[in-house]
Order: C-alpha cells, then sequence, then structure tokens
C-alpha cells in the first residue's frame, strides 16, 4: 500500500505532501518531510544506467521504497513499506498526472502550485490509507468542489493559430496542439469552454532492417486517445476500418485488410458491435484517456518509410556515402535525423549533401556523426557524403560503423493503415460539438544494419 | 487571484493576520485563509499554533471550506491532542449529516486522526456508517476499519467490526467489496493465523463476480485476494482461470499483472495433458508482449517478472523471443535485462537470429551491455551445443576488432567454453595468446592463464608466457596469482624438464614472499605434494574436472516458487522474498504454489461420528499427489502400482526409495534418509544416518511428535556402534500405533527429532497412507454391495491415476501385497470395476471401486478410478 504521495519540483521544492499515516508512526512530524529529502538526495544522485523505478531507502532498518515518475518536468513520487506492485503505483502515478493535467489545464510546477488545494482534494478522493480508490473523472466529478485555476501564457501560437497572415497554413488544418491543453472543468457559470473531441490515433513504429535490406524486425505500437471536452458524457461511436482483422489470420490472400495481431480497450469501451461492424461504442469521461491500444509485430501493410542504402569504404580515411529514400509518397516526414557511429578517436569529417536545409556534425564524444533532415516530402531521395578522418585506421575500425538509426514523425499517416471511418455523438447531445481526428506516426526505434 | 501567491514568503506577523482573517466573518475570506495554512504546511511551516481557529471553521455548510479544514486536522490533530477533542462533536454530527458526501468524508477523516481519545468517539458513528444505506459512505467505513485496526487493533476485534467487514464482501456494490477485500487483506496479513479472510468457493464467486464490475484498482485488490486461495481441485481452478483470463486484455498493465499471477499460480494445478491447459499458455504470452510497449520504467518492472515467468515456464515464451532484441534506444537497465531474458529463451530453433542480434550488440557503444551482449555469445555456446562453433567463431571475429574489452570479456567466456567442450576448440589457443598484452583486467588475465596452463602441452612457448607473467607476480591480484601458481604447477607436471626453474621460483613467491594465506597455503600443499610423490600430485592437479552446468543465473527453485506467488510485487522487481524488505512480521508467511495432483476430488465431506474420518476425506488427496511429481512423497497408489519393478508379481508391501529427511548443513554434518515398509504386519522406518562431519557420532535416539495415526517408535533406536566420519549405517526401527494421536495437516505428516552426542535435529517426513493398511481388511462380501449403497454421496472421493499399463488382474494382485483387497469384479462395456476394501490401523474401514478400461493397449489401465468411501466399523 502507499505510505506517501508527494510532487516534488525539478528542484526539489514540495510541491504536494501526503502521508497515509503508516510512515508517522515510526517518524512523527517535521522527521516523516526528510524522506522527501532523501528522496531528492537519492534521485539527483542516480546514473543513467540506474534502474529509476525503484529505490531503497534504508533507515533504521526500516526500508522505504520509493517509486517514482517523471512528467512535466516534476517528479510524481510514492513511498511504501511494504510489498505492493509496482505496476499498481506507476500506474497511478501517470493517472495522477494526467488526471492534474486534465484538471489544471497543463502540467508545470506553475499550475500545481497555483491549483494545490484542488490536487489535495483529488488526492483524498482518488485514495485513502493508501488504498486507490478510483481515478476516472466521471465519479470525480461528483465529489471535487474545488474549481481549477488555469494559466493562459502568451503563446505564438494562439496567434497563428488565428490566421495572422490570412494565408490558411499548414497547421491550421490539424488542430492546433494548445487548443486541448485546458482544463476540463472550465469554470461553471460560464460556457466559455467549447464543446470539443478529439480522437488521435497515434503510432510508433520499431524497425531493423538488415545489412542487405532485409526487413528483419518491424513492430507497431498504436494507440487511439480521446481528449473530451464534452460538458455532459453520452455515447460516442467510433467507427474504424470495415476491413479490420485481429489476430494473425491464416489466409492472406490478396486482400488489403488492415490488420492488428493484439488489442486491448479501456474498461468503459462497449464492445457489441464490434466483431461484426468494427464500431467502439464508448461513453467517454472528461479528460485524457486511451480508449484502444494495439500492436502488430511483423507483417507490415506497407514498406517501411525509409530505404537507406549505406556504403563504407576505407581509404586513408573512412567513406561513408548514405542515399536515403522515403518510400511514402502521400505524407511528409518531419524532424528526421539519422545517427551514423563513427570508430573511435574519428578527429574530423567532411560532407556533401544534396540540399542546403539539411546538416551534418560529428560529435567525437557520442563517436557518431548526426544528419539531420527537418522536413522531408514523400517519394523523395536525399543522398549524403562523409569522409571521416580516424588516425590510426585499422581494419577493425570497419566494424565500429556499426547500426544507423533514423528518428523521425510523420504526421497524418499510420503505418498500420488504421483509420477513423466516422464519429458519431448521440444525438442528444445539444449545442454544436467539434470533433477532431488526428493521425500521427512516429518512430521508436529504427534501425538500418551495415 | 490564484493560489500560488499563498507561497510567497512570510513575514513575522503572518500567523497573526492569519489568525485575523480565519476569524473573519466572510466565507470567502475565510476559506482563503485556511487555503493560505494549507499551503504553508505544505512547504513545511509550523502553523499548528492556528489549530484553534481553523478547527473553528469546521461548522460550515460550505463543502470545500469543509474539506480543506478536514485536511488540515489530519496533519496536525496528533500534535494538538486536546484540540481535537474539540472537533469530535463535528464530526460525529457530520456522520449523520443528510450529505452522503459529508458523512462519508467525516469517516475517513475521523480514521486518519490517530488519536486514542477520537477513536473512543469513533466507534459509534463508524458502526452506522458500515450500513449506512450509500455506497459511497459504506466502502469508506470498510477502510476506515483497517485504519482503526492499525491504531487500535484490540478495540476493532472488541466491537466486533471484522464481522461486519465479512459481510461487506456480499456486498451489491462493487466499489465495497473491493475495500472490504482489500481491508481485510492487510489485517489479516498481521494475524497470520486468522481465519479473517475465510476464502471458499462461495465467497470466492462472489469475489468473481466482483471482478467483473468494480474499478480497475478494485479488481487488482480483488485479483491479489485471489492469488491468496487454494482451490480444492482442478475443476474449480480451471473455472476460476477461466473467469479471471479476460483481465489478460485490460488496459492497466497492474490489472494485467495480477490476473499473470493468480493463473500461474491455479496454473500448477491443472494437469498438464488437459487441452484448456495448452490455451491458457497461449493466452498467457500476448499480454507479457504488450507490457513491452510500456515507458521504459514499467517495461524494467515487466521484464523482471518475465525473467521469473520464464524461469518457471518457459514455454509461455518461447516463440516471441523477437520481442526481447534490444532497440538502440532501451535504456541500459532495460537493455541488460533483455539480454538476460534472450538467453534464457535461446534454443536450437533461434539460435541463429540470437546470434546475430548478439553480434551486433557488441560493436555498441555502451560498455557494460557490450561485455553482457559477448558473455551471452559465450552462454549460448554452452547452452545450445550445435551453435558452439558458430558462437567460437563469432568471439574470434570479436577478438580481432582488438577493442579491449570485447578481448577480454570474449577469453572469460572462452575459457568456460573450453570446460564445457574439452579437446574441440583448442585450435584457436593460437588467436587468444597473440592478445596477451592487452589484458588488464584480473579475471581475463586468470582466464587466459588458466587457458596456458591447462593446455601447456600443446602451447610451444608456455614456459616463456606463464614467466612473462610472474615478473609482475607481487602486483597481480589474488585470482591471478593463485592461478598462476597453479598453471605453473601443472606446466611442470606436464613438461618437467624444462620448467624445474619456474617451478621453484613460483613456489618460493607463493609461500615466503606473499602475505595471502589462500596463495600460501596453496603453494605449500603443491610443494610437498612434488616432494614427496610426483605421481600423486600429477593425479590431483590434473585430475579430470567436472563439466560445468549449462545454466547460470538460476533462482533456486523454492525462491522461484515464492516468487511466483509475488508476481507484480516489489518482491518480483527485486528477485527477493518479501521478508527480506518488508518490516515485521507482516508479509513473513512464505507462500507456496499450490502441489500438482492428478485428481479429481468430486464429493467431500467428513464422515459423522469420527474425527478421523473426516481427516480420511482429504488423505486421497493426500496419496495421489506423488503420482504425478515426486515419489518421495507419501506414496500412494501410484507408488504401489511400482511402474518400474517386476511386473505382475506380488511381492509384498510397496517400499518407496529412500529419500533424503535431513540435510547435513543443516544438522551439523549428520545427514538422514530414510523411507517407510510395512513388513509381515510391522511397520518399520528405513533410516540411513550418514556421518558428513569430522567427529564421531554418538548416543543417537528418536522421538516422534503426536501425529494423526498415533505412529510411535516401538523401542529405542539401534546404533550400537559410534558413528565414524564418511560413514554410513542402515538402522530399521520398529514402530508401533500407540502414540498420542494429534491431526495433522497433512493428513501423513510425521515430524521426528534425532539426538545424538552434539545436538538435538527436527525434521519432518510423510509416510504412506498405505503403511496402514492392514492384513485382515478383507471385507464381508455378502455385505458390501448394501453398505456400499448405503454411504451418503457426499463422502465419496473421486480421482484418477495415470500412465498405468496393468491389466486389471495384476493390478488386483499388485495392490493385494499392499493389502487392498479385491473383493468382487465386474466387466461392464469394456470397463473392468473392482471393488476393493481397505482397512486402516485405527479400525476404519475404506472402500473403494475402481475402473480399468480395457481395449486400447496403451491406454490399458491409464484411467482408473477409485471411489473411496470411509466408514466407521463397528465389530
Amino acid at each position: 500500500m502507499i505510505s506517501q504521495i508527494f510532487i516534488l519540483s525539478s528542484k526539489g521544492d514540495h510541491l504536494i505532501y501526503k502521508d497515509y499515516h503508516i510512515i508517522m508512526k515510526h517518524f512523527r512530524g517535521e522527521a516523516s518531510k526528510d524522506s522527501i529529502n532523501v528522496f531528492y538526495e537519492m534521485v539527483t544522485a542516480l546514473s543513467g544506467d540506474q534502474t529509476p523505478v525503484v529505490m531503497v531507502h534504508l533507515c533504521s532498518h526500516k526500508d522505504l521504497h520509493f517509486i517514482h515518475v517523471r512528467q512535466g518536468g516534476l517528479y510524481w513520487v510514492a513511498s511504501t513499506k511494504t510489498n505492493p506492485s509496482p505496476f499498481t503505483i506507476i500506474e497511478f502515478l501517470n493517472r495522477l498526472a494526467a488526471l492534474t493535467k486534465d484538471y489544471c489545464g497543463s502540467l508545470s510546477e506553475k499550475s500545481v502550485r497555483m491549483n494545490f488545494a484542488l490536487i489535495y482534494e483529488l488526492l483524498d478522493e482518488m485514495v485513502d490509507f493508501g488504498y486507490i480508490q478510483t481515478t476516472s473523472t466521471d465519479i470525480l466529478k461528483n465529489f471535487i468542489q474545488t474549481e481549477a485555476v488555469s494559466s493562459k501564457p502568451f503563446s505564438l501560437f494562439d496567434l497563428s493559430n488565428v490566421g495572422l497572415f490570412g494565408a490558411e497554413t499548414q497547421q491550421s488544418k490539424v488542430a492546433p496542439s494548445v487548443a486541448a491543453s485546458r482544463p476540463i472543468m472550465s469554470s461553471r457559470g460560464e460556457q466559455s469552454g467549447k464543446n470539443e473531441i478529439f480522437v488521435d490515433v497515434i503510432e510508433r513504429l520499431s524497425v531493423v532492417i538488415g545489412s542487405k535490406g532485409v526487413l528483419m524486425k518491424s513492430d507497431i505500437q498504436g494507440e487511439i486517445r480521446i481528449k473530451c471536452f464534452l460538458p455532459t458524457s453520452s455515447e460516442m461511436r467510433i467507427g474504424l476500418n470495415e476491413e479490420l482483422s485481429i489476430g494473425k489470420s491464416q489466409q492472406k490472400g490478396y486482400s488489403s485488410a488492415v490488420r492488428v495481431d493484439e488489442c486491448r480497450f479501456h474498461q468503459a469501451v462497449k464492445l457489441d458491435e464490434f466483431d461484426t461492424f468494427r464500431i467502439l461504442k464508448v461513453c467517454p469521461s472528461q479528460g485524457e484517456q486511451t480508449v484502444m491500444q494495439y500492436q502488430l509485430c511483423d507483417e507490415l501493410p506497407c514498406a517501411p518509410p525509409f530505404q537507406l542504402f549505406p556504403s563504407v569504404q576505407k581509404d586513408y580515411y573512412i567513406v561513408t556515402s548514405q542515399l536515403l529514400f522515403f518510400t511514402f509518397s502521400c505524407s511528409t516526414a518531419l524532424n528526421v535525423s539519422i545517427t551514423v557511429p563513427v570508430p573511435k578517436g574519428s578527429v574530423s569529417m567532411s560532407q556533401e549533401l544534396s540540399s542546403p536545409d539539411q546538416t551534418a556534425e560529428l560529435q567525437p564524444k557520442n563517436k557518431a556523426l548526426l544528419w539531420e533532415i527537418p522536413r522531408f516530402p514523400g517519394g523523395a531521395q536525399l543522398s549524403a557524403l562523409f569522409k571521416v578522418d580516424v588516425p590510426g585506421l585499422s581494419s577493425a575500425s570497419l566494424l565500429e560503423v556499426g547500426p544507423v538509426s533514423m528518428s523521425f514523425e510523420l504526421a497524418k499517416q499510420t503505418c498500420s493503415g488504421l483509420q477513423i471511418r466516422f464519429l458519431r455523438l448521440a444525438p442528444t447531445q445539444t449545442g454544436l460539438s467539434q470533433r477532431w481526428v488526428r493521425y500521427v506516426t512516429h518512430s521508436d526505434s529504427y534501425t538500418i544494419r551495415i | 487571484m490564484t493560489d500560488s501567491k499563498y507561497f510567497t514568503t512570510t513575514k513575522k506577523g503572518e500567523i497573526f493576520e492569519l489568525k485575523a482573517e480565519l476569524n473573519s466573518d466572510k466565507k470567502e475570506k475565510k476559506k482563503e485563509a485556511v487555503k493560505k495554512v494549507i499551503a504553508s504546511m505544505t512547504v513545511g511551516k509550523d502553523v499548528s499554533a492556528l489549530f484553534p481557529d481553523v478547527v473553528n471553521c469546521m461548522q460550515t455548510d460550505n463543502l470545500e471550506l469543509k474539506k480543506l479544514v478536514y485536511l488540515y486536522l489530519m496533519n496536525y490533530a496528533k500534535s494538538q491532542p486536546d484540540m481535537a477533542i474539540m472537533a469530535v462533536n463535528t464530526f460525529v454530527k457530520d456522520c449523520e449529516d443528510p450529505n452522503p458526501l459529508i458523512r462519508a468524508l467525516a469517516v475517513r477523516t475521523m480514521g486518519c486522526i490517530r488519536v486514542d481519545k477520537i477513536t473512543e468517539y469513533l466507534c459509534e458513528p463508524l458502526r452506522k456508517c458500515l450500513k449506512d444505506e450509500d455506497p459511497y459512505v459504506r466502502k469508506t467505513a470498510a477502510v476506515c476499519v483497517a485504519k482503526l485496526h492499525d491504531i487500535n487493533a484490540q478495540l476493532v476485534e472488541d466491537q466486533g467490526f471484522l464481522d461486519t467487514l465479512k459481510d461487506l464482501i456480499s456486498d451489491s456494490n462493487p466499489m465495497v467489496v473491493a475495500n472490504a477485500v482489500a481491508a481485510l487483506s492487510e489485517i489479516a496479513e498481521s494475524h497470520p493465523n486468522s481465519n479473517l479472510l475465510d476464502l471458499n468457493p462461495q465467497t470466492i464467486n462472489k469475489l468473481l463476480t466482483a471482478l467483473n464490475e468494480c474499478t480497475e484498482w478494485g479488481q487488482i485488490f480483488i485479483l491479489d485476494c485471489l492469488a491468496n486461495y487454494m482451490p480444492c481441485d482442478d475443476r474449480e481452478s480451471q473455472s476460476i482461470c477461466e473467469r479471471v483470463t479476460p483481465r489478460l486484455s485490460h488496459a492497466n498493465s497492474a490489472v494485467v499483472l495480477s490476473a499473470v499471477k493468480v493463473l500461474m499460480k491455479f496454473m500448477e494445478m491443472l494437469p498438464k495433458d488437459l487441452d484448456y491447459y495448452g490455451t491458457l499458455l497461449k493466452k498467457l504470452a500476448p499480454p507479457l508482449v504488450t507490457l513491452l510497449s510500456a515507458e521504459a520504467e514499467l517495461q524494467y518492472v515487466a521484464l523482471r517478472n518475465i525473467n521469473l515467468i520464464v524461469q518457471k515456464r518457459p514455454e509461455i515464451l518461447k516463440h516471441e523471443m523477437k520481442v526481447f532484441f534490444v532497440k538502440y534506444n532501451d535504456p541500459i537497465y532495460v537493455k541488460l535485462e533483455k539480454l538476460d531474458i534472450m538467453i534464457r529463451l535461446a534454443s536450437q530453433a533461434n539460435i541463429a537470429q540470437v546470434l546475430a542480434e548478439l553480434k551486433e550488440y557488441a560493436t555498441e557503444v555502451d560498455v557494460d551491455f557490450v561485455r553482457k551482449a559477448v558473455r551471452a555469445i559465450g552462454r549460448c555456446a554452452i547452452k545450445v551445443e550445435q551453435s558452439a562453433e558458430r558462437c567460437v567463431s563469432t568471439l574470434l571475429d570479436l577478438i580481432q576488432t582488438k577493442v579491449n574489452y570485447v578481448v577480454q570479456e570474449a577469453i572469460v567466456v572462452i575459457k568456460d567454453i573450453f570446460r564445457k567442450y574439452p579437446n574441440k576448440y583448442e585450435s584457436v589457443i593460437a588467436t587468444l595468446c597473440e592478445n596477451l598484452d592487452s589484458l588488464d583486467e584480473p579475471e581475463a588475465r586468470a582466464a587466459m592463464i588458466w587457458i596456458v596452463g591447462e593446455y601447456a602441452e600443446r602451447i610451444d612457448n608456455a614456459d616463456e608466457l606463464l614467466e612473462s607473467f610472474l615478473e609482475g607476480f607481487h602486483d597481480e591480484s589474488a585470482q591471478v596469482q593463485l592461478q598462476l601458481l597453479t598453471a605453473i604447477v601443472k606446466l611442470f607436471l606436464k613438461k618437467p624438464t624444462e620448467t624445474q626453474e619456474l617451478v621453484q621460483q613460483v613456489l618460493s613467491l607463493a609461500t615466503q614472499d606473499s602475505d595471502n594465506p589462500d596463495l600460501r597455503d596453496r603453494g605449500y600443499i603443491y610443494w610437498r605434494l612434488l616432494s614427496t610423490d610426483p605421481v600423486a600430485a600429477k593425479e590431483v592437479v590434473l585430475a579430470e574436472k567436472p563439466l560445468i552446468s549449462e545454466e547460470t543465473d538460476l533462482i533456486e527453485p523454492t525462491l522461484l516458487e515464492e516468487l511466483i506467488c509475488h508476481i507484480g510485487t516489489l518482491a518480483s522487481v527485486y528477485h527477493k522474498p518479501p521478508s527480506a524488505f518488508v518490516e515485521g512480521s507482516r508479509g513473513v508467511q512464505h507462500k507456496r504454489l499450490p502441489a500438482r495432483a492428478v485428481i479429481t476430488l468430486v464429493k467431500r465431506t467428513g464422515l459423522s461420528g469420527s474425527n478421523m474420518g473426516a481427516g480420511l476425506g482429504v488423505a486421497p488427496a493426500a496419496m495421489p499427489a506423488s503420482l504425478g511429481g515426486a515419489p518421495a512423497v507419501g506414496g500412494g497408489l501410484g507408488d504401489l502400482f511400482d511402474l518400474g519393478g517386476g511386473v505382475g508379481m506380488p511381492t509384498g508391501s510397496y517400499v518407496a526409495p529412500k529419500t533424503v529427511w535431513l540435510l547435513a548443513i543443516k544438522a551439523k554434518g549428520l545427514e538422514i534418509s530414510g523411507t517407510f515398509a510395512r513388513r509381515g504386519g510391522i511397520i518399520q522406518m528405513d533410516l540411513s544416518l550418514t556421518n558428513k562431519a569430522m567427529s564421531v557420532m554418538t548416543d543417537f535416539a528418536v522421538q516422534f511428535n503426536r501425529n494423526s495415526f498415533g505412529l510411535a517408535p516401538a523401542g529405542p533406536m539401534q546404533v550400537l556402534t559410534p558413528l565414524s566420519p564418511n560413514q554410513t549405517i542402515d538402522v530399521s526401527l520398529p514402530l508401533s500405533m500407540s502414540g498420542p494421536v494429534m491431526k495433522m495437516e497433512p493428513l501423513n505428516n510425521l515430524q521426528v527429532a534425532v539426538k545424538n552426542n552434539i545436538d538435538v535435529f527436527y525434521f519432518s517426513c510423510q509416510y504412506p497412507l498405505s503403511l496402514l493398511f492392514v492384513e485382515d481388511g478383507r471385507f464381508y462380501r455378502q455385505v458390501f454391495l448394501a453398505t456400499w449403497k448405503d454411504i451418503p454421496n457426499d463422502s465419496e472421493a473421486q480421482f484418477q491415476i495415470k500412465d498405468i499399463h496393468l491389466n486389471s488382474d495384476v493390478a488386483s494382485n499388485k495392490l493385494q501385497g499392499s493389502n487392498i483387497f479385491t473383493i468382487a469384479k465386474r466387466t461392464v462395456e469394456g470397463q473392468d470395476m473392482l471393488y476393493q476394501s481397505i482397512k486402516l490401523t485405527n479400525g476404519i474401514w475404506v472402500l473403494a471401486e475402481m475402473r480399468i478400461q480395457t481395449g486400447n493397449p496403451n491406454y490399458t489401465c491409464t484411467v482408473p478410478r477409485i471411489v473411496y468411501a470411509s466408514l466407521l466399523h463397528s465389530q
């Protein structure tokens, strides 16, 4: 069971501190607060190699276990003296952070400070005597009295949203990212909050391409996330691709069916129409929630988004040329960065890049060179030639030019082919409600071996 | 106005100002003031002086203000107990408020105030709230019982709150059930022997129903509680598994892991040939794989758990090797855990894939990870023989990179490969020798020296190589020094003529100039050996070495079992039992997996009139436990059939082979193994006593604790001669049935104390029930059928015995040897039905029916069925 919960700023200030009394028995008063400082010392002393999940603090033969997550630049920490499930606690802390974000609009030191009374109230309803009671906004909204105080920082994004220059920019077609960051319970009196609902399909792509261009491993982890600002909860129907199939099917044939290996649903999702019509029925509670998670291992329906044709030669220095091809024709990749490991002791590099907006630099500390492409149009092909100067070059040095890794973001695109066919709200819903559907694919781990 | 202003630094008169504001007439102002007080409290300022003023704000109908005041009270009531009493009246009043939110709030807050005086006032309101009409109040009250128990356990018991809490398990609201279960579980932990959470099929059924309806967090409480239940047979455990399985697709990973824990535990009870068992195995894989798509923190926790699961049941994830391949952006602690699991899952089928991955990892940047990857290649070679050659060539490739730590790590693992496959890969030694200079770590140097010494006869310049190490002998670490000493002695024994000088040199270095006692002692021993008997020295130093084992880092089986029972908890992350890190008495009970049993107990109830009969209901359960697994325990009908022994000839009662009952390490060198036998109507305990200590043992004596059937030694244990070191003596101890009787759990458990001149040692063992079957156990044929029919259905038990290839006559003969008598036989539809009787030493009769299916030769007697019915025979 949870003994204490606290939220610390990145500097170690106590923002929220809640003791479920079990500790107090042994330490009492001020001493119990010391555990927070102990935690902060421990967490800042962590090197990257240590597991951040669980830390033990030995205090006069009584172990105190800290479990924490970092979100919004804050430490969300729970401590315990018993043998609880770390999964429960991590899930809970993540949920607590998400709820804080839902209630306060954004997640920052400032918003937590401004809304401490609200957060205490939330915590009281969510955890009793260390037992987690509920984390559902539907239930919580019956109990919570305090109103959120939201901060409205001045942001250029808001301006661009208005269409400042008269031209319809690329972004304004997509819902702006700040639009979704406001408290779910905007003051009851004024109906300032728009009736909006956001449905995001987010996929993370992991690919390993072997040295001969063979696809060795690929998998997609996807989720459908809803952020709901509707004042009353009513049933919503989300239609997915009708041809979606689940599980490894035997006959594949030529059908272009969209397939996922396995999916998990939020417990509020009703699946009675899912088997036949692929319709998810859900009464979204206010705030953010993941309604469906799915994954697909191997057998991607499309070719991997990037093909890299590297070649490495040894001369007086190492010459590596890279040819990069973006296979998706109708999408644009943003923030593409490619990391190529280079041998130890590389001192300098000369480069030839195929277009001016690209950059490349050698990072001798990381034994790598970094090639960055801010915007990569679909179907395009880029090339680069790097000459790396390595004193004391040997044949073994070539082996150190290891696997190339890439990171990127594909907007308006899912690799699994999963699509939201429609989004229907129950007709009882009064007032105009805006519905947004967004797709994005991130690279999780995209590796090309040489 | 925002709340952040409360945090701005405060000046001297702040408390005074707050006091004034708290006493203001305006509600808004009051609220703001209380908020300021709480803000100060949060940052650690002492605002206890304001206690009376804050308490004054308590009587308000504004819920928000009330909540704030309660928050303050929880923190400071302890330091201001007298003031806290002032609040009691409001609490009691609030507990009767028409608004359920306020009732619950009052009960919740009162429980958090750890002041003894308040607890007395709490009892009445709590009693009311436990029966409140609103479920929100009831669920809060349920937790409050746990709080109160933590403050004053006696009070809770005296007031009968525990019984009310038990009643709440049957509540209509799932949230109330979940909290009641959580509270009871915690209270039960501090009373290990209490029967608080009396789990029986009815309550389990209620819990399973609530499971489907309550929140995700409630599901976790309920699943954790279910995991402590012991199903009484495999059907029940299957039905629980079926109802828990849907939880595996829950979005909350904590729910998934708790469900996995329940399934892993109850799977133990399922027969492996059951179709459902296979289905369940398949269903467990996808959720575990999905856990790996979570954030790194959760992945790490998941991997630590998967590591346990893979050790217990590798078949679950054997096809999922790919998900454990590391991603370049995994944190290092995730990478290392993944590597560990990859090696555990490595098999002939996937070794090529694994090796290709490991080779990639060996060129990565992170040193720790690269080292572990190289080591993993070596472990693969040792584990999968077919891959050894490929592993060795991969390692040689890596040595070519000349990356210092890669070379060193490779040499360390190649040493292990040499030990596993002697005389196979020695051709690579030349390559290894080339890298001698780059070795700077003791472990690698020691490994290299071992290789040189071990294969001295094949390395032409072995003496030069070793001599080069000898130059800096004193600067080496102890590990290297010891290895060097041994290697040079080996070299000397193999090439005595050329290396006389070298061996002299190392022996004098080791014995004269070193202050390490291990090194000196080893040096002296070698010296003596070499100077007195070189032939003996050769036998000792160049002796055949035992092969090294395949699996390393395996968790010890009993610990693994316990950890499996704690899947998803901190224990499973630390890989330590909870008792190792949880304070005090809590959680000290060691959990165990249920024993695998091949039986199906259909009906099981006690027999009226006889307490022993009540025990017998369980007896069949204890017997066939031995059929499925270890033959050592108990010894039931399966043992009686004695599958390995001479077929068909009844050679008297079955005697199980001796098993070790008392380990030498636990008994100062005395090892006891033994078995039980019934010979000519006399029960004997056959013991082998072995002295593994250095001194002589005398004065042996034995005593039994009270047990279910009153077994006791009929005479003293006859050990006439003293037992000298390393000597074993066999003793037969005749037993009588006249000892004191006490029901044991399991029924056939026997606790024994053995004394010798050193100490008294205790152990427990289990005797086969067949020991108690008497020779005149033939029931009257005429009354058999009538008696059979008179036995009430509910005292029947049914179970199966598997894999017995005997026909009914042979089986019947064999059983007769153990005093199980066949009274009648009848054949119905290809099935032989044997009606049998047994009489126990204490006069209890057992009637049985055994069905043997004939026809299919493979299944001749696979499924005989025995229906035991016990009844008291009055003669």
